[in-house]
């Protein structure tokens, strides 16, 4: 059970007009793991939770959940097999609540007729425990436009967890949060590890080092290293691909 | 929405303005005024339409009026079947075909012989027509400004299209010379107070029934789509099903409107889906306030109703038009929220204890701002 794997990229290649953003990729997560991608800019890490969710078609190569081929689905039906994600830029949605927010994430009724004689009041005690688990239960009926940064990095992630997808993709979800905050993420993230599979593309090697499992580190739109903080820190090749930038703990 | 009270403070918004426009008549019993009232309720109904889908999902509809104007056509064929004394040609041919040699009545004229038929062909032949437009700019994921590139095109298409084949929608002149409309015994005369009623109890049904329909969880993830359109999809809604199912809604509450008008104007005419009406449905709708459904009717009603007193009058004869401009642009610079946002200002003068939800917020802001320092040195360590 433990061994088998969720998701699978192979041999998987994306190219915008000519630029090869990901050639060659080759990566396996396991169920219930936490996997940290890392890699320079441009290595090609968002390129590859896009092509996982279907936000860009691979060239060549497939992409499977649980042994299915989901190369060629558009993005809500993916999103529907269970792979729900965060986008670096935070989307959600700013007119709206925060509590309106989380109803919409919190989807297991998708049909449009259905949803139209549904009214809101359902769910209300559990997206009240999300909200307080990210800390944003006292700002509830507040548009989501006014919540700080940090805040609205939050509230994605609670999107994601009202969403409860089997397989979580974050791209870089601590960006621009205080150090607290960044270690309050890690907490939620740490307590979400075997319940969901997440894949979190990174910079803040503290934050990566606080979670991780596994990390993937990734060069040239290919992966190049693998294994836990301390092994990927003293490979060489690693070293190599950042020179310049001051090595790895910089990036 | 924001809450329980802001919801309950909105309903009695809704209540009290179907209350009123349902106990004008108890005051007015000029026929000519309340024939007036009638045709600025219909011009309501219509505002309403385009509030659900470009207030509530950003689907900005510039060819509203192709709905409007073919629920008028529904109607006035029914009408136009019924009128005894013009029955000139072959089997009660209508005037306008006998002038222009049709010998027999057209396969699709046949079925408006009945009132029940009109009047689902009213809502039916609308919302398919939208169906099918939707269907195309929804699921080629089209948005934003291109939707009303394309609706504009469409209603331009379709108007010319009823203007050229003459023979069998009486061309330029429409469909004229109708009787008088009946259901259920009732005389619905344009001059009557009967038809008034009836289009203002349409109007309440259709703002409340669509309150309903904006506060339900479907209502909710059109607003988001509205906000966020490619977030949407990454939830799993199928987004283009939502859009294309709010166009659907919004095209038969157009076309209700349309019936309506033909009753109110005792004809029907391809003025009605021509590009002047649809763009001031937009103006109705920004006014009034397009993400209220009571903003967009109450809006519809103002402008008209200003409008119809400012031409009226001798000293503003030439110089209404650009009236109306001045205050719709002075409206949309200080009031992006349209009239109704006007009302919510004034509760909140009224109320300051309300704000301190807000309070709290900017208090939590500036202390997390405070934190945020040193925040870049420590984590890049």
């Amino acid at each position: 059970m433990t061994n088998e794997p969720i998701i699978e990229l192979h041999d998987v290649a994306v190219e915008f007009s000519g630029f090869k953003a990901v050639s060659g990729l080759n990566l396996s997560v396991t169920k219930g793991e936490l996997r940290c991608l890392i890699g320079p800019n441009g290595a090609g890490k968002t390129t590859a939770l896009d092509v996982i969710c279907g936000k860009v078609r691979a060239r060549s190569g497939r992409v499977l959940l649980k042994g299915q081929d989901i190369t060629r689905l558009s993005e809500y039906r993916i999103a529907r097999r269970g792979i729900g994600r965060k986008f670096q830029v935070p989307s959600i949605f700013r007119e709206m609540t925060v509590r309106d927010n989380l109803e919409v994430g919190y989807c297991k009724h998708l049909g449009v007729f259905s949803n139209a004689i549904r009214f809101r009041r359902a769910e209300r005690d559990g997206l009240e425990k999300l909200a307080a688990l990210v800390g944003l239960d006292d700002v509830m009926d507040e548009p989501a436009g006014y919540l700080s940064h940090g805040q609205t990095q939050w509230l994605e992630i609670a999107l994601l967890l009202a969403q409860n997808s089997e397989v979580i993709l974050l791209d870089e979800p601590t960006a621009g949060m205080t150090v607290q905050e960044t270690m309050h993420t890690a907490k939620i993230f740490n307590s979400l590890k075997g319940r969901h599979t997440i894949v979190v593309v990174e910079h803040d090697m503290a934050f990566v080092r606080e979670i991780s499992d596994v990390i993937t580190v990734m060069h040239q739109g290919k992966v190049l290293a693998e294994g836990c903080a301390a092994d990927v820190q003293n490979d060489a090749r690693v070293r190599e691909a950042y020179l310049g930038s001051g090595g790895i703990a910089h990036a | 929405m924001k809450g329980n009270g802001h919801i309950k403070r909105t309903l009695l918004g809704y209540f009290a303005f179907c209350v009123a426009i349902l106990i004008v008549p108890i005051f007015i019993s000029d026929a000519y005024l309340l024939n007036k009232f009638a045709r600025y309720l219909v011009f309501g109904l219509l505002s309403v339409a385009l509030s659900l889908s470009w207030g509530y999902a950003g689907i900005l509809n510039l060819g509203q009026a192709v709905s409007f104007g073919l629920g008028s056509y529904c109607m006035a064929m029914a009408l136009k079947l019924r009128t005894i004394p013009i029955q000139t040609g072959a089997g009660g041919l209508p005037d306008f075909m006998v002038w222009n040699n049709v010998q027999t009545l057209p396969w699709f004229w046949e079925p408006f012989h009945s009132y029940a038929f009109a009047l689902f062909a009213g809502i039916a032949v609308p919302v398919a027509v939208a169906f099918l437009i939707g269907w195309f700019i929804f699921r080629a994921r089209v948005s934003g400004v291109y939707v009303a590139i394309i609706t504009l095109a469409m209603l331009v298409v379709i108007n010319l299209l009823i203007i050229d084949q003459q023979r069998f929608t009486g061309g330029f002149n429409g469909i004229t010379d109708l009787t008088t409309f009946e259901l259920f015994g009732v005389q619905f005369d344009a001059y009557s107070t009967a038809l008034y009623y009836l289009a203002a109890i349409i109007l309440s049904l259709t703002l409340l029934l669509g309150f309903a329909f904006v506060n339900s969880k479907t209502g909710l993830i059109l607003q988001a789509i509205r906000d966020d359109e490619t977030r949407v999809w990454y939830f799993g809604y199928d987004v283009a099903n939502y859009q294309n199912f709010i166009f659907c809604v919004s095209a038969a509450v157009a076309g209700v409107a349309g019936m309506l008008y033909t009753l109110v104007m005792e004809f029907a005419s391809p003025t009605f889906l021509a590009v002047p009406i649809s763009l001031s449905i937009v103006i109705w709708c920004a006014v009034g306030g397009r993400a209220s459904l009571v903003g967009a009717a109450l809006g519809a009603i103002v402008v008209t109703g200003v409008q119809g007193s400012l031409s009226d009058t001798q000293a503003f004869l030439d110089t209404w038009m650009l009236i109306m401009g001045a205050l719709f642009i002075v409206i949309v610079l200080f009031l992006p929220n349209g009239l109704v946002s006007m009302l919510e200002l004034i509760w909140r003068k009224k109320r300051p204890l309300q704000g301190s939800a807000s309070a709290r917020l900017v208090a939590s802001r500036a202390s997390r701002a405070g934190q945020a320092t040193g925040h870049r040195a420590v984590s890049s360590r």
